[in-house]
């Protein structure tokens, strides 16, 4: 029971790993409708900068965080600038912008990949390898660190998108460009600081992730997958549903992984048939929008 | 207050717009008429920022805006009700009312709540729907929606396009109302209207825009008394293809 319940706690870790991923999408999808397959990349450049300031540098890991998830919020803002804005403002077609992003994704695994060579690059633990134990919850720090942490940047995105006036601005790009140019929305500003906000959750998420696993330049891939998984079951119309996705995903791989007698390797291929059975069966994901009929 | 010289411009190649001029003075409520496809959105999506590609000059109290991008052109006191009353419909009322203040210059809680009262004074109704998701309205208080929304940045300048169109005519004498009753206000509309009948009785002047063009010039007394208004677009039409 005791090892059921460790498992379960720490697929919930690892499901918010996800959740923020499928979040970084969500925050640039929204305004501006771009589905940016670079986010696990993001993550990527993320982890090795975390590899710098953490590792190389030694900096305590709240400065170190804080340093490489403002660094991060500058390469979305770049990102977006040179990838996404001059195609934009061309007229080009929504597909263009989605193309130009993979390729950025591209040239930052690349450059990593240039600049750090191909073995892993470990990350301290914030609060070293110590697990918790309380009658039957178990639990490793970093499982909580990540749990904790994951739930505070959903309520304040949850927060900014229902409560704020700058959020409900996001919201009505969203939902109709025009008439939010014409109530005077800055579109440039709100896409340029989709982007910024974008990777800087990505860069969070790799941050929680690589302490576990080690920062390794071909990392991003799966995450942008898991992370478009977990966006396309929760849903693209509440922010809660990238949490809600995320979680189900990484239940799904972990018991899968645990109870079903399969080489290790397949398990990559639960959140590909979970993806395919969700865009097959419920498009809209679990949750749906506010103010759509279901 | 408005001066509008020359300006061309369409959504891609092609231009939609041909060297239009116009001029709206401070308090004065002008009628911009013409048929379907005349261009007269096209202006007004100039006129806001929103048109993808424009040239010439559009001064407003003097001031050049014809390069602002359209979120500078709301602060700067130029607001426009689009065709269509493009409501953000999952919203409620309140939070419609409280985008279009977005722009508003110095927005303290004062000034906020004194929109807000200007608004709800011109339309009552939308006080009583303020909590209500905006798509759920019917389209004469989604109309009120979005004049409100347009009026909470405090314009000096509103642009309407097409207000009255689909609206039943009890909804549109109650729209009209608060039109005369904003115009009282001293501010400067420019109305885009297809029926002569309705802009005639609102506007004191009126333009003609036939393909692009500002073909006719009058007052609406000298309109009103033509006793070809019915077949006007019409000989309008053929003139400007002939020249």
């Amino acid at each position: 029971m005791q090892d059921l319940i460790e498992l379960l706690i720490s697929a919930t870790a690892g499901g918010c790993i996800y959740a923020l991923f499928a979040l970084s999408y969500l925050v640039v999808l929204r305004p501006t409708g771009v589905i940016n397959f670079a986010v696990g990349d993001w993550g990527t450049v993320a982890a090795f900068g975390g590899f710098l300031a953490l590792s190389e540098a030694a900096l305590p890991w709240p400065i170190g965080m804080a340093f490489v998830i403002i660094a991060a919020f500058g390469l979305g803002w770049l990102t977006e600038r040179i990838a996404v804005r001059p195609l934009v403002e061309r007229g080009a077609p929504v597909l263009a912008p989605i193309l130009a992003l993979l390729g950025m994704l591209v040239i930052f695994r690349e450059a990593v990949s240039v600049a750090f060579g191909p073995d892993p690059r470990p990350i301290p633990q914030p609060f070293g390898y110590g697990r918790i134990e309380f009658g039957l919850l178990a639990a490793s720090y970093q499982s909580i660190f990540i749990i904790g942490i994951t739930a505070s940047v959903f309520v304040g995105a949850w927060y900014f998108f229902e409560r704020t006036l700058a959020g409900r601005s996001f919201e009505a790009v969203a939902l109709d460009r025009r008439a939010a140019a014409l109530m005077g929305i800055n579109l440039r500003r709100v896409t340029s600081f989709a982007f910024g906000a974008g990777a800087s959750i990505a860069a969070l998420a790799a941050l929680l992730l690589t302490p576990n696993t080690s920062a390794h330049y071909l990392m991003g891939i799966p995450l942008a997958i898991q992370g478009f998984t977990a966006l396309v079951i929760g849903g693209v119309g509440r922010t809660e549903g990238a949490l809600v996705g995320g979680i189900i995903l990484a239940l799904a791989e972990q018991l899968t992984m645990r109870y079903v007698p399969i080489a290790p390797g397949l398990v990559q291929g639960v959140p590909l048939l979970l993806l395919i059975i969700f865009l097959l069966v419920r498009p809209t994901g679990l949750l749906a929008a506010r103010g759509a009929s279901a | 207050m408005l001066e509008v010289r020359q300006v061309r411009g369409g959504h891609d190649r092609a231009d939609v717009l041909h060297a239009v001029s116009l001029d709206i003075a401070p308090g004065e409520t002008l009628a911009l008429l013409g048929p379907n496809g005349a261009g007269k959105s096209t202006l007004m999506a100039a006129l806001s920022g929103t048109l993808a590609r424009r040239s010439g000059t559009i001064r407003l109290d003097g001031e050049d805006i014809s390069s602002l991008p359209s979120h500078l052109i709301v602060s700067r006191g130029l607001a426009l009700v689009p065709e269509g009353r493009h409501m953000f419909s999952p919203f409620t009322v309140a939070d419609n009312l409280r985008l279009g203040a977005i722009r508003l210059p110095q927005p303290t809680r004062a000034r906020l709540a004194e929109r807000h009262e200007f608004v709800f004074g011109l339309f009552p109704r939308l006080a009583e729907r303020r909590s209500q998701l905006a798509g759920t309205l019917s389209g004469g208080e989604q109309q009120m929606v979005a004049i409100a929304r347009a009026l909470m940045s405090s314009p000096r300048m509103l642009l309407l396009d097409e207000p009255f169109l689909g609206l039943a005519p009890r909804v549109v004498e109650e729209i009209h109302q608060a039109l005369d009753a904003l115009r009282s206000t001293g501010l400067a509309m420019l109305l885009v209207e297809q029926k002569l009948d309705i802009a005639l009785t609102f506007a004191r002047r009126a333009c003609v825009m036939v393909k692009g063009r500002i073909v006719l010039e009058a007052s609406s007394a000298e309109l009103a008394a033509r006793d070809d208004l019915g077949e006007l677009y019409f000989k309008l039409a053929r003139a400007a293809t002939r020249g």
